[in-house]
């Protein structure tokens, strides 16, 4: 095997790993394990209790389920849905690193009117951030696919 | 660019349903190429031109501006 075929061998091999997508009917399995948990998130506020490790491993259960839903094949994966995905991926993108950087600045400014006194600089978190993009994937996504 | 895809689609008298499944794509790709909302690839614009027996040119063409 020469240099040139290895090279196009580890290509197509890296290509095959950036374009991989879950078989369509993981969407399905997305969608209700990721309504299944935010049920479940949301009734843990209603109850009396220390849930925070419950809390915390339905967060991450989201967001894993959010990943599914975007990992997942379209009914009819064709090019279309291709450029519509890569440009929602591309919005979402800026819109999280602009949501990063704004929104702890903006919380310091509404807490600087309302109460001075809690007007402190805190970086967001993780969950906070990966939910912000995911989310903006999925609607610009949608929103996309239905316009087409 | 504009396409005459409406036309020739008439033309073959094929449905988008019927076009979109023999060219391996979905019924909203097929609408939005004809509605000038999507400007397909060159392997689509072939396979177009296979299936119409028409060379591509004859049913895309440049605006001006393009």
């Amino acid at each position: 095997m020469n240099l040139k075929s290895i090279s196009d061998c580890e290509d197509q091999r890296i290509q095959k790993f950036i374009n991989y997508k879950l078989p369509n009917h993981f969407k399905k399995i997305g969608w209700i394990g990721f309504v299944l948990s935010f049920v479940i998130l949301i009734a843990t506020k209603f109850f009396d209790g220390d849930y925070s490790i419950l809390v915390d491993i339905l967060k991450r259960l989201l967001l894993v389920f959010l990943l599914i839903v975007i990992m997942s094949k379209e009914k009819v994966e064709d090019e279309m849905i291709k450029s519509i995905r890569s440009q929602a991926f591309s919005f979402a993108f800026v819109g999280a690193v602009a949501y990063t950087l704004l929104q702890p600045v903006i919380n310091v400014i509404v807490a600087s009117i309302f109460k001075p006194e809690k007007a402190i600089f805190n970086d967001l978190g993780d969950f906070q951030i990966l939910w912000f993009m995911m989310m903006i994937y999925l609607v610009v996504f949608i929103k996309l696919k239905k316009r087409a | 660019m504009k396409n005459t895809l409406k036309v020739e689609r008439a033309i073959n008298n094929f449905t988008q349903e019927e076009l979109a499944k023999k060219i391996g794509v979905s019924r909203q790709t097929i609408n939005s190429i004809e509605t000038n909302r999507y400007v397909p690839s060159t392997l689509l614009a072939l396979k177009l031109s296979k299936l119409f027996n028409k060379p591509v040119n004859e049913f895309f063409s440049l605006e001006e501006g393009d």
